[in-house]
């Protein structure tokens, strides 16, 4: 008897994983040649000592994360400081931004889609073309489009400010770049979302006489909660994903205090071609962003139980 | 009746408040764009023009002529377009099979695998391209171009994309196959269907909305790739890809930004076109369909 249900399980097993075969196996080939396996290469080289061009890798345990956290002059504290206030930043930026104009185009009875397409734009432009625009934008001397309308035309300083090359006015510009790229997707999403509310709520809310605003406060924000709670995951996710807008915008200057993670590690690895560093600053990366998933998923988890309940 | 009318009225004056307070945002936001766009126009002069331009002072092509009749912009659209079309179009198959793998087959392991591929995307990906590029070159292939491995050659760039692609678009797909109703599939499977009819027959067509705005990311996305590019073909001249060639401009000709900004409004035109074509027939599309019958 007991070997029967151990044969009928074994049947089971093996009728899925034949029924799964086909639909499985090219991607999952894929996934493990060019993902997987390298994957654990780099983990690899995060304790070794890897020289590329002899192709050596030597175990030393720890040093590189070592060196990494405790070297002098060492920009990786700066580095994810800078990813948590990207996050900070930008995100609370792009959810009320792409609520805002998501709510307003809803709203419109005509021309739905020339705003949908126009806030859109940023997002679907490539990142080396925004970043090659925003250099110049924030270009240092007069020619920089923001120096010219704080100075020249508000008056507001005397000075050209150099935003590229300070920690702050670098990070700034920075932030602003990620909000300007990101709002047109949040809005998006949240057109998406407002779509599912029906208008009857609307209607039964203006009837007792709610303003735009309170309809707004009252109907829009808590029903699209599960969107908002979407977008939050995927900003601050992607706030360690930060790289090109560091690259071509300030690399890191003045001495790394605008570096984050990703550009850490590039510079790392394919400026100073310390592999088994910048291994370690990609596993710690990972890290970080593992935790983060982890608790965004149990907090926002645990809030959707709490909603479920009330209704 | 007159009560009806001034609510009208009402309505459109909102509606007109509306418009003008987008257009306003709007216009705020595409400063970037009428700033490249003004500035594609110009004519060369060193450094940019002060005061800075965002509406342009004459309509010159002189810059755009220059760039269409560079041979290696013809070499690097055909390219770009041949890439992202082939990477788009085998990502499509290899990731709507996996997805329904995962959503519709039970199979031990299904779940710890999947988890696998989600661990994968969280680990910064482009530490990767070393280790790919030691395997692309072990992979030596017994076609003409491909003896010496796949380093440098167009099979290795795309095979690269493709895999890349998998694990996040097998999610994205996943979620959205669950969230079918199982009633049809379980009707054909009565009818003596196999899995490969509930997902071609069922799965595919009721997905259409799903699979466009993952086609449509994708392939914007393998369009302004430019890392894993530029680290694979490196010296083949012959791959050079648009954003390679973009990145090249702005290098070699820092002061010409008038070059760089007019193949920058070259390369972005075949995506906003492609985004406009395809925008009502994916997920945004049918929300506004849904939006007109109300």
């Amino acid at each position: 008897m007991p070997y029967d249900i151990k044969k009928r399980k074994w049947k089971k097993y093996r009728k899925g994983i034949l029924a799964a075969l086909p639909f499985i196996t090219p991607g999952l080939v894929l996934v493990c040649i060019f993902v997987l396996y390298p994957m654990l290469f780099t983990f690899r080289i995060a304790f070794s000592d890897y020289q590329i061009v002899k192709r050596e890798i030597t175990w030393i345990g720890f040093e590189n994360f070592i060196s990494v956290l405790t070297a002098k002059n060492s920009s990786f504290w700066y580095a994810i400081r800078n990813n948590f206030l990207y996050a900070f930043v930008t995100t609370p930026c792009i959810i009320f931004l792409g609520m805002f104009f998501a709510y307003l185009i809803n709203n419109l009875s005509k021309g739905k889609t020339i705003f949908k397409v126009g806030f859109y734009l940023p997002v679907i432009t490539s990142w080396v073309i925004v970043g090659l625009v925003f250099q110049y934008l924030f270009n240092s001397s007069n020619r920089g489009l923001i120096n010219y309308v704080i100075v020249d035309v508000l008056h507001l300083t005397k000075n050209y400010i150099p935003w590229l090359l300070r920690e702050w006015t670098g990070n700034t510009a920075i932030w602003i770049m990620g909000i300007w790229k990101n709002t047109g997707w949040a809005m998006l999403i949240y057109t998406a979302a407002l779509q599912g509310i029906s208008k009857d709520l609307y209607e039964a809310a203006s009837l007792d006489g709610a303003s735009s605003w309170q309809r707004f406060k009252r109907i829009v924000i808590p029903m699209v909660k599960p969107t908002t709670y979407f977008v939050l995951v995927n900003m601050v996710i992607g706030s360690f994903n930060v790289f090109i807008q560091v690259m071509l915008l300030t690399s890191g200057k003045p001495n790394g205090t605008t570096s984050v993670l990703q550009y850490l590690l590039y510079d790392k690895a394919f400026n100073q071609f310390k592999f088994g560093e910048a291994s370690a600053i990609g596993l710690m990366t990972a890290i970080t962003i593992i935790i983060l998933t982890v608790i965004l998923n149990r907090g926002l988890k645990l809030d959707t139980v709490d909603k479920e309940e009330t209704v | 009746m007159r009560k009806f009318k001034g609510k009208k009225a009402t309505e459109r004056v909102g509606q007109g408040i509306l418009w003008i307070f987008l257009l306003f945002a709007l216009a705020i936001f595409s400063v970037p764009y009428l700033f490249m766009i003004s500035n594609s126009f110009e004519k060369f002069s060193f450094s940019l023009p002060f005061p800075p331009r965002i509406f342009p002072k004459q309509i010159i092509f002189d810059a755009y002529r220059y760039i269409l009749g560079l041979d290696i912009f013809t070499v690097a659209f055909r390219n770009s377009v041949i890439n992202t079309v082939l990477t788009v179009a085998i990502e499509l198959l290899v990731a709507t099979l996996s997805a329904y793998g995962f959503a519709r087959i039970k199979f031990p392991g299904r779940e710890v695998l999947f988890k696998i591929y989600l661990l994968t995307l969280m680990v910064p990906g482009f530490l990767n391209i070393i280790p790919q590029f030691i395997t692309l070159g072990a992979i030596k292939l017994p076609f003409p171009g491909l003896k010496e491995g796949l380093v440098g050659t167009r099979p290795g760039l795309i095979l690269i994309y493709v895999a890349t692609g998998i694990c996040g678009h097998t999610f994205f797909l996943r979620n959205f196959f669950r969230g079918l109703p199982d009633a049809l599939s379980e009707s054909v499977i009565m009818d003596g269907g196999t899995h490969m009819t509930i997902f071609t027959r069922i799965m595919l067509p009721l997905s259409k909305p799903a699979i466009g705005t993952m086609t449509i990311f994708a392939l914007q996305g393998i369009w302004e790739e430019y890392f894993t590019a530029k680290i694979l073909l490196g010296a083949n001249e012959a791959m050079i890809t648009l954003p390679m060639l973009l990145q090249r401009l702005n290098g070699e000709h820092a002061t010409r930004w008038e070059w760089v900004f007019a193949a920058s409004i070259l390369i972005q035109i075949p995506v906003i076109i492609l985004f406009i074509l395809f925008q009502r027939k994916t997920v945004i599309g049918g929300l506004s369909e849904g939006s007109v019958k109300q």
